[in-house]
């Protein structure tokens, strides 16, 4: 958490929105190890399905993407972060983000969901 | 949210795993709504991005479902290399997970109690209850005997007392 750590900026308490007491429906299959996705399998089954090119989709693969998922979150909101620290902010605004999309090649996929 | 449209083009990932996600990543840092929002969007799009990619690597290796690889090389063609290392430890958890799995069903079937053992046993317990139910049903007959006789007795006792023909009331009885 190199972008939190000793940035110097002070500790501050989460936005009032705070974060849904929902309930994540996780998939009844078993997931690996003792450490289950932190994204609900199930979902990610039904986005990759969602695509009608799509016809099978094995359960390892299903697991190894949501991973991927995962380490793409936190990579992007890491990004954003530093953008945040860079303008003096201390709360991540959606600027943030729309300049880290536009900052890094892998991201240019996402400059069709700005609108 | 789930959508409950039952439109696919509306799912998303639910905005509290990502809020998770976002607070384990970058925990006391407050961050706006909207571009919570914009986060959980991007995840989908990634998702469809990968899979899209994955299912076009998989037809063209002529296997019908997609596999671990086809999303591998999938992240490794749009750029996401960095990521294979961390995604294919998941891919060794998913099959120690499955090795154990198949071990421990096959112990189980080895150390357990044998079937036709337990069929014995099961047949005990019902000769067992069977022969309590009998001694119960017995006990309360003999019980039941006692007590008519005893009444009998009172009866006749009593009437015997009397001074008469006590023994034309036992004619009576014969019929």
């Amino acid at each position: 958490m190199a972008a939190a750590a000793g940035s110097g900026t002070p500790r501050e308490e989460e936005g009032p929105s705070g974060e849904a007491a929902a309930p994540q429906p996780q998939a009844p299959t078993s997931a690996p190890g003792a450490r289950l996705s932190r994204l609900p399998l199930a979902r990610v089954k039904a986005l990759v399905k969602a695509d009608p090119d799509v016809t099978l989709a094995g359960q390892e693969a299903i697991f190894i993407l949501a991973r991927a998922a995962e380490l793409f979150v936190e990579t992007i909101a890491k990004d954003a972060y530093c953008c945040a620290q860079q303008g003096k902010r201390k709360t991540l605004q959606r600027r943030d983000l729309d300049n880290a999309i536009e900052a890094v090649d892998e991201f240019a996929f996402l400059e069709g969901t700005l609108d | 949210m789930a959508s409950s449209s039952g439109n696919d083009d509306d799912l998303t990932i639910p905005r509290a795993a990502i809020n998770k996600m976002i607070k384990e990543t970058l925990p006391n840092v407050r961050v706006a709504n909207d571009a919570r929002e914009l986060v959980v969007n991007c995840c989908t799009e990634f998702i469809h991005l990968i899979s899209s990619e994955a299912n076009e690597i998989c037809n063209k290796s002529e296997k019908k479902t997609i596999s671990p690889e086809h999303v591998i090389q999938a992240l490794e063609s749009l750029g996401f290399g960095s990521y294979i290392s961390e995604v294919k430890e998941v891919l060794q958890e998913c099959k120690t997970v499955a090795l154990k799995r198949r071990k421990a069903s096959s112990r189980l079937e080895n150390l357990g109690i044998p079937e036709e053992e337990l069929l014995r046993q099961q047949q005990e317990l019902f000769a067992k209850a069977r022969q309590q139910q009998a001694e119960l049903a017995q006990q309360e007959w003999l019980q039941m005997q006692q007590a008519a006789q005893q009444a009998q007795l009172a009866a006749t006792a009593s009437a015997s007392n009397q001074a008469g023909s006590s023994q034309d009331e036992e004619d009576d009885d014969d019929i």
